[in-house]
C-alpha cells in the first residue's frame, strides 16, 4: 500500500482505535521513539570521550570536562572532582565551543597592510611572522611591554621570564581591576593570596557590593556554596543573605534583604556596625576588643555612631518603615553579630570609589569582631602551591601602570608592545590615552589574539593563539579553595584544517630560543614546562594523586584535570590575629567618596560586568550575547537602567535612546525601566560597543551598542591606585529616537506564562514552614 | 545484554529558593540540544528558543522590591494538555513519564503550543541555520529540527538513552542519581546548575533524592505537604513530572535567636 495522504489519515484513525481497545502494556515490544535519528534497541551509539581541562571564558578558570566525538568538541560540563567548581559550570563555560568553531576566527598570521587601525591585513607565513617578531625583539626588546590577561601558573611564569630576558616588563590587564580588593585584603588579613570565603557554612552573609553570584571573583564556586548555604544537606537553618549595594545586581536580587546604600558609603556603614557591636558587647567570645581598637573600645569609632552616620549614607526613606536610619544600622549590626557564623564580604562598586580602599578595609575588618577569620563559615586562607616558581596570583597592572605604559610609548622608551588577550584599546578609560599612544611613529604592536578586537585591529602583526580547547595550559586558582590546587589544561581537539594557530606559550618559548634569551626558559614547549612540574609534584608524594611512576602521575593528572592537596589546607595557614589598633587605624582613614562630572541633575554611574559577556571578552559569542541578563532580560544590546518612576518623570519610555554624558565623554544606550534601581543611579553593563572583529559583536548601531568605559575619566582609588570605576556622575538626556529592546521578558503571551501574576507561579513560604526540605 | 527494559519514571525537582537566575542552565541546554541560535531578531519577534528559561517576576517597588527567578521548562505532564490535540500523534506520553515529541510525525499544526499552559513549546518558523564552522559543535545524538516542526525540552532523552544502554543493557546495573551524574548523563541543565536548584531522578527509584517530593506531592494537598513542593499551575490538573519547591521568605527574622 502506498502511503498517500488519504491512506495515512485512515491509518492514523485506525491506530487510534487500536490504541484505545488494546490498552494492554506490551513494554518489551514497544519502540522507544524520540526522534528520527534514533533507531530501535539495537542501535550502536557513537563513542564519545570526556576530557578534563580548564575553561578560560572567565578569569576563575573552572575545571571542565569536554565531550569529544569524532574529533569534534560537543559539550562542556563542570569537572566534578575539580575543587574550585565541583562539577558545576557558569553561563559562560559552553561558549568555549563557539570560540573554537567560530566563523570569525583568524585563520593564521597576518601583517598590517593598510594604515594603523584600518583593520586591513594580509596573510603571511608563520616563518615570516616569527622572523618579524624576532627582529623587533632584537631591536626593541628593551623597554618592551608584554600585556596579557592576568596570568597565573606556567604561562605567568613564562611571560614574566620572557619579558625579563628581553629587558621589558610583563603586565596583566583587568578592565575592572581587583587591585584595591587585593590591597584591602592584604592589609586587613596580612595574607598575600586571596582568601576563600566559606559561604556554605555561614549562617549570615553580608555582602557589600560583591556580585558574587554573577561575576565577582569565582562565581560558580560561590554559587555552589550558596546552594549549600540555603538548603545544604545536614544544615539546620537556611542561611540569611543581606546585600548592601547601590545597584540592584543579580546578587542583590537573590538576597533576603537588599539595602540600597548611597554609592561610596559602604565603609561608613561597616564601621557604624562595628561601633554598635562593640558598644553593645555583641562581639564573638574571645575577641580582644582592646587590641583591635588600640585600647579605646567603642570610643575609637565614636564618629561612626549610627546617629552620626545615618544621615550621610543615603538609606532611602521607604526602607525604614517608620524607623530611623540609625535603627536600621543597629538592627543590621545585631543580626550580623547574633547569627554566627557570619561573614562579611565586599567588592565591586564598594571598592571602586575614591575611598574604595577604606570601604573594603572597614568591611573585611568586621569579620574579626564576629570571630569569622580563619574559621568555618568565615574567611579561610590559602597557602599557595608547593612549587614556588609558579606564580599563585597574577601581577596585575594598576591604572598608574597603564598610564606609564602610554607615556613610555609616547616618549619612545617603549617601541614594542606585545598583547595577548588584553584589549587595552577597548578596556582602558579613554583618558589613559592608549589609543592615541598607538599612533606613535615607530611603535610596533604584535598581537596574539585569536579574534580581531579593538587592540589587535591596531596591530602591525597578528600571531593568532590557539583556543584553549586546543592548547596546553595550567592554573593556580586565585582565590584557591582553601588548599593548593594546580589545574591542568590539555588540548582536547586539534584545530580545524582551515585554521593555523600557534600556542602563545610555545611561540614565546620559540622566539626566546631563536634570540638566544632562553637561559631561564629551558622548555621547548609549554607542555614540557607542565610535565616538569608534574614530575616535581610526583616527587613530593602527597595530595590527590597516588602514582607508582612519574608517567602514571602525569596521566592521572591529565585525567582528573589537575592536582590538589586538601590535607595542606587551613591547617598550614595560621589564622591571622587582628593587627593591633586595626579599627582605629581604619577609622582614621575614613573619607567621603569624591565624584567627578556634573553635580546638578545628574546620576551616579554604576557600570557593571555583564553576566555572560563580562568585560566584553565574550562579546563575539552568540550564546553569550543571547543569554538574557538575569535582572533585565536584555540581550545583544547596551541598555541604560533607570529607576522606573524617575524615567517616567523625565518622559522616558523603554527603548528610548538616551545620551549619557560624563566629564570624560558620552555614549548612547536604550532606556530600560527598572523598578528596583535607586532614583539617583544609572546602571550600564560593560561588554558591547565594539567597532572591530566578529560581526556578532561589532557592526551594530552605536545607539544600541556602546562601551561604558568611554564614560570613565580614569579617577583612581586613593591608596591602591586601582581604577575608581564607580566614581563618575553623568547626565542622561533623551535623544528623541527610540528602538525596540531585544529582551526576553514578554509583553505578550509568547514566552512567559502570560499575564499570570508572579504569585501564582512562585509560591512563597516562611522558614518555619520549610522544614528540613 | 539484557532485553527487558527497566521501568523508569523520570522527574525533576526545582528548588526556587536556590535558583539565582544565573542562566547557566539555559546555555547548557542550548549547547546540548542543537537549539537554534537566538539572534537579536528572535528576541524582537518574541520568538527566542529557550527550552529551559528563567522567568523573572518583579514584586513591589523601590526600595522594598524583589525580583524572583524561576526556571521553566516542559513539565512532562502526566495528563498533558498538548497530547490529545495533536492530530498525528507527534506528541505522546512514553512509558517513562516523558512527554515526547516525534519530529518526523509533526506536521506543524501548532495545536499543542496553543494548548500548553506553560508556554514551553517552540515552533520552527525558519530553517535553523548555523555558520559552517559552528556546525562542528552540533550534538550528533540530537536531531536538528527543520522548519515547520515543533520542538521542546526532552529531559535530554538522548542522555537517558545512553544511560540505559551503558548502565542497564551493557553493564546490567540500574540508573540512579549517582551514576547519572558520574557518567555525565544527567540532563544538561541539571548538570550545569551551580546551586543544585535543579535535581533529576527516577521516581521509581526508592533512593532517588527527588522521590520524597513526589510522594509528598502525590499524596497530600499543597496545604498539608511536609515539603515545600508544589506543581506549577497545579489547579489545572496537568499532573506535572516537575515539582517546584517554594521560595522561602526569611524576613522578619526571628528575634533573639543565636546560632553561636
Amino acid at each position: 500500500m502506498s502511503l498517500t495522504r488519504r491512506n495515512f489519515l485512515a491509518w492514523a484513525g485506525l491506530s487510534a482505535v487500536g490504541a484505545v481497545s488494546c490498552a494492554i502494556p506490551r513494554k518489551e515490544q514497544e519502540l522507544a521513539i524520540e526522534s528520527p535519528v534514533r533507531l530501535p534497541e539495537d542501535l550502536v551509539e557513537g563513542l564519545d570521550n570526556w576530557y578534563a581541562t580548564l575553561c578560560r571564558q572567565c578569569p576563575c578558570a573552572e575545571g571542565v570536562l569536554v565531550r569529544v566525538m569524532e574529533g569534534r568538541a560537543k559539550k562542556v560540563q563542570g569537572n566534578p572532582v575539580y575543587p574550585v567548581n565541583q562539577g558545576k559550570q557558569s553561563v559562560r563555560c559552553d561558549g568555549g565551543l563557539q570560540a573554537l568553531y567560530h566563523p570569525h576566527r583568524l585563520a593564521g598570521p597576518m601583517q598590517r597592510s593598510g594604515p594603523r587601525g584600518s583593520g586591513q591585513f594580509q596573510a603571511i607565513s608563520w616563518d615570516a611572522a616569527l622572523a618579524a617578531l624576532g627582529q623587533q625583539l632584537a631591536a626593541n626588546g628593551s623597554g618592551m611591554v608584554l600585556a596579557t590577561e592576568p596570568l597565573r601558573a606556567h604561562l605567568g611564569l613564562i611571560a614574566g621570564r620572557f619579558a625579563q630576558a628581553f629587558g621589558g616588563k610583563h603586565l596583566g590587564f583587568e578592565t575592572l581591576d581587583q587591585v584595591t580588593l587585593r590591597a584591602a585584603l592584604e592589609s586587613v588579613y596580612q595574607q598575600p593570596l586571596l582568601p576563600d570565603f566559606d559561604l556554605a557554612q555561614a549562617n549570615y552573609l553580608l555582602s557589600f557590593g560583591a556580585d558574587f553570584l554573577s561575576t565577582w571573583l569565582s562565581p560558580t564556586r560561590y554559587g555552589q556554596a550558596y546552594g549549600q548555604f540555603r538548603h545544604g544537606e545536614g544544615r539546620k537553618e537556611r542561611g540569611i543573605h543581606v546585600q548592601v549595594e547601590p545597584r540592584f545586581s543579580m546578587t542583590a536580587a537573590n538576597a533576603d534583604r537588599w539595602i540600597p546604600i548611597g554609592p561610596g558609603w559602604e565603609g561608613h556603614l561597616a564601621l557604624s556596625m562595628a561601633q554598635v557591636i562593640i558598644s553593645e558587647g555583641l562581639q564573638a567570645p574571645g575577641v580582644n576588643i582592646n587590641a583591635i581598637t588600640g585600647g579605646k573600645g567603642a570610643a575609637a569609632l565614636e564618629p561612626f555612631r549610627p546617629e552620626a552616620v545615618a544621615g550621610k549614607i543615603g538609606l532611602p526613606e521607604g526602607l525604614l518603615e517608620g524607623h530611623s536610619a540609625a535603627d536600621v544600622i543597629k538592627e543590621l549590626a545585631r543580626d550580623f553579630a547574633k547569627h554566627r557564623p557570619s561573614l562579611a564580604v565586599g567588592g565591586g562598586s564598594a571598592g571602586a570609589h575614591s575611598n574604595g580602599l577604606f570601604n573594603l578595609k572597614a568591611i573585611y575588618a568586621l569579620n574579626y569582631l564576629v570571630g569569622s577569620v580563619g574559621t568555618a563559615g568565615g574567611v579561610k586562607f590559602n597557602a599557595g602551591l608547593p612549587l614556588n616558581e609558579l606564580p599563585s596570583n597574577a601581577s596585575v597592572g594598576s591604572l598608574a601602570d597603564w598610564k606609564k605604559v602610554a607615556a613610555d610609548i609616547n616618549s619612545g622608551a617603549t617601541k614594542l608592545l606585545m598583547v595577548h588577550q588584553a584589549d587595552l584599546a577597548y578596556g582602558l578609560p579613554a583618558s589613559v590615552g592608549m589609543v592615541q599612544a598607538f599612533q606613535r611613529e615607530g611603535l610596533f604592536i604584535a598581537s596574539f589574539s585569536t579574534f580581531l578586537d579593538e587592540t589587535s585591529a591596531q596591530a602591525d602583526l597578528i600571531l593568532p593563539d590557539r583556543v584553549y580547547l586546543e592548547d596546553w595550559g595550567s592554573d593556580v586558582p586565585d582565590p584557591a579553595p582553601g588548599y593548593p590546587v594546580l589545574g591542568v589544561q590539555q588540548p582536547v581537539v586539534n584545530p580545524l584544517s582551515d585554521y593555523d594557530p600557534r600556542s602563545f606559550g610555545d611561540v614565546l618559548l620559540a622566539v626566546a630560543q631563536q634570540q638566544g634569551k632562553a637561559a631561564n626558559l629551558p622548555w621547548a614547549t609549554l607542555r614540557d614546562a607542565l610535565r616538569e612540574s608534574s614530575d616535581k609534584l610526583f616527587a613530593l608524594r602527597r595530595g590527590s594523586i597516588r602514582a607508582g611512576s612519574a608517567d602514571e602521575f602525569w596521566r592521572t593528572m591529565l585525567q582528573r584535570g589537575g592536582w590538589w592537596d586538601e590535607s595542606a589546607g587551613i591547617r598550614n595557614v595560621a589564622a591571622p590575629s587582628a593587627p593591633a589598633g586595626l579599627l582605629a587605624q581604619i577609622a582614621g582613614e575614613a573619607a567621603a567618596p569624591v565624584f567627578s562630572g556634573p553635580e546638578a541633575e545628574s546620576f551616579h554611574l554604576l557600570p557593571f560586568s555583564h553576566n555572560s559577556l563580562l568585560d566584553g571578552r565574550n562579546s563575539h559569542l552568540p550564546w553569550a550575547q543571547g543569554a538574557p541578563d538575569p535582572v533585565t532580560t536584555v540581550t545583544w544590546q547596551t541598555w541604560v537602567e533607570l529607576n522606573e518612576h524617575k524615567a517616567k518623570e523625565m518622559g522616558l519610555r523603554e527603548g528610548d535612546v538616551v545620551k549619557v554624558e560624563s566629564a570624560a565623554g558620552s555614549i548612547s544606550g536604550l532606556t530600560y525601566l527598572n523598578p528596583a534601581l535607586p532614583p539617583d543611579v544609572v546602571g550600564i553593563p560593560l561588554g558591547q560597543g565594539r567597532r572591530h572583529g566578529s560581526e556578532y559583536a561589532s557592526g551594530r548601531l552605536p545607539e544600541e551598542s556602546s562601551n561604558v568605559m568611554d564614560l570613565l575619566d580614569g579617577a583612581q582609588v586613593q591608596g591602591s591606585g586601582g581604577l575608581a570605576w564607580a566614581a563618575a556622575r553623568v547626565r542622561v538626556t533623551a535623544t528623541g529616537t527610540s528602538r525596540r529592546v531585544s529582551k526576553f521578558e514578554g509583553t505578550s503571551m509568547a514566552r512567559e506564562i502570560g499575564e499570570t501574576p508572579g504569585e501564582r507561579i512562585i509560591h512563597i513560604t516562611s522558614p518555619s514552614n520549610s522544614g528540613g526540605h | 545484554m539484557a532485553t527487558e527494559r527497566i521501568d523508569h519514571k523520570w522527574g525533576m525537582v526545582i528548588d526556587v529558593d536556590r535558583c539565582t537566575g544565573c542562566q547557566a542552565c539555559v546555555v547548557a541546554c542550548q549547547a546540548e540540544n542543537n537549539v537554534p541560535m537566538n539572534t537579536p531578531d528572535r528576541f524582537l519577534e518574541r520568538r527566542a528558543y529557550e527550552w529551559i528559561r528563567i522567568e523573572r517576576y518583579w514584586e513591589g517597588e523601590f526600595p522594598k522590591v524583589k525580583a524572583r527567578f524561576i526556571p521553566i521548562l516542559c513539565q512532562h505532564c502526566g495528563n498533558a494538555p498538548c497530547e490529545p490535540v495533536c492530530p498525528v500523534y507527534a506528541t505522546y506520553h512514553n512509558d517513562q513519564g516523558l512527554n515526547v515529541q516525534v519530529y518526523n510525525r509533526c506536521v506543524g499544526t501548532r495545536y499543542c503550543i496553543n494548548n500548553c499552559p506553560y508556554q514551553v513549546r517552540f515552533f520552527n518558523w525558519w530553517e535553523p541555520q548555523w555558520p559552517n564552522t559552528l556546525q562542528n559543535q552540533l550534538n550528533p545524538d540530537v536531531t536538528v529540527r527543520s522548519r515547520g516542526i515543533m520542538e521542546k525540552c526532552t529531559f535530554c532523552i538522548q542522555r537517558l538513552r545512553r544511560a540505559e544502554l551503558a548502565l542497564e543493557r551493557q553493564e546490567g546495573g540500574r540508573i540512579n542519581d549517582q551514576n547519572l551524574a558520574e557518567r555525565n548523563l544527567a540532563p544538561a541543565c541539571v548538570a550545569a546548575c551551580p546551586t543544585s536548584a535543579l535535581m533529576f531522578g527516577d521516581q521509581n527509584d526508592p533512593n532517588s533524592k527527588i522521590r520524597p517530593y513526589f510522594e509528598d506531592a502525590n499524596t497530600h494537598s499543597e496545604r498539608e505537604r511536609k515539603t515545600r513542593g508544589y506543581r506549577l499551575l497545579e489547579e489545572m490538573g496537568t499532573g506535572a513530572n516537575v515539582i517546584y519547591l517554594k521560595k522561602v521568605e526569611q524576613y522578619p527574622l526571628k528575634q533573639g535567636e543565636s546560632h553561636g
